[in-house]
């Protein structure tokens, strides 16, 4: 098992100021994620909010790694490493870390270079030097940079965990090769991608069969009915609406056989999507809860 | 030499059904993205 993080998990502005407890809150949440075992977070716009030195010095010594492939200073070094490698459940994975385009508010000189061009390059040698067998893209950038880089990455990158707006949980979105994931939004959920390995090729989205199965079965209900009320109504006009309806129901039923067509379970690399709801059926962790009290005591406007 | 053979025969035998029924590799990524400094339940 991996733990990664896609990035915009320290502050909740990208301009500083607007929390006098936002540096601890940042703090903890870099002692917590690191303690978690994360292996790998991409920086975001809203975890540069304080500036990279103070981000560098704040993770100095950790286990987790901070990744950029495209945040570059004024004289256009590297800021934090572009990926790592790391070994879970036998398979070896490249992660590479993308910041947004364009310059860092709180700091002068640095710089998130064109974020496609960097995640390829990085991409492209994990997988020709390293030889990992899946890389996957922390992609804390605009969701539109997110979907140009899955459409223009080609087979270079599997996945990318996507980061930026707060658009929640959702569903795997597959433009080309390298599967879309949103990764939840304030701390509300955990994603859960559940992935077999074996072989090349894109991976296959077990949870979209899945759907596709509850789609067949509501969709056989409505042509049920259908036919029924085709058999019923006497009027021509009436009649034909219904064929017409029942024929596209047909089509798009002929459309979601192929979706569910038995085989996919048994194929090389294949991935299932879900998401942990953090609720209150979570119990707290007491040492955690103590640590949180002390920056946001019970009872004050954002416990 | 005729051994030989036979042995590497056996061996391929014995390793092909290894080969072909290897099962793929199981892992899972737990990830988290966006949590904007939220460190409590409401903050």
């Amino acid at each position: 098992m991996l733990v990664l993080d896609a990035g915009n998990a320290l502050f909740k502005s990208p301009t500083p100021g607007g929390d006098p407890k936002e540096k601890e809150r940042a703090g903890l949440l870099l002692e917590q994620m690191d303690a978690l075992g994360t292996t790998a977070m991409a920086v975001g716009a809203r975890d540069l909010t304080l500036g990279t030195d103070c981000l560098a010095r704040a993770t100095k010594g950790r286990t987790m790694k901070l990744l950029s492939a495209n945040l570059v200073d004024a004289a256009g070094k590297p800021l934090f490493p572009a990926s790592t490698v790391a070994t879970g459940g036998g398979v070896k994975f490249g992660l590479v870390g993308l910041s947004p385009e364009g310059p860092v508010t709180p700091q002068k000189g640095v710089v998130g270079s064109p974020p496609v061009p960097a995640a390829l390059a990085e991409s492209r040698r994990l997988r020709e030097k390293e030889k990992v067998d899946v890389v996957v893209v922390l992609a804390a950038v605009p969701y539109q940079d997110a979907v140009k880089l899955s459409q223009e990455v080609g087979n270079a990158v599997d996945f990318i965990l996507h980061s930026h707006e707060g658009r929640g949980q959702g569903v795997a979105q597959r433009n080309d090769f390298a599967s879309l994931v949103p990764t939840g939004e304030r701390g509300r959920q955990v994603g859960r991608l559940e992935l077999s390995v074996e072989g090349k090729g894109p991976f296959v989205d077990l949870s979209e069969e899945e759907r596709a199965r509850q789609q067949l079965k509501i969709l056989d209900t409505h042509l049920q009915q259908a036919r029924q009320s085709l058999a019923a109504a006497k009027d021509e006009k009436v009649r034909k609406t219904w064929e017409e309806t029942i024929a596209s129901f047909e089509a798009r039923r002929k459309a979601l056989e192929l979706q569910v067509e038995p085989g996919k379970q048994g194929l090389g690399r294949t991935h299932r999507l879900s998401y942990i709801q953090l609720g209150s059926n979570v119990a707290d962790d007491s040492a955690v809860k103590q640590l949180v009290e002390r920056i946001e005591p019970p009872g004050s406007a954002s416990h | 030499m005729r051994l030989r053979l036979a042995l590497l025969a056996v061996l391929a035998l014995l390793l092909t059904p290894l080969v072909a029924g290897a099962a793929p590799r199981q892992v899972v990524l737990l990830f988290t993205g966006d949590n904007g400094g939220e460190i409590a339940p409401c903050g």
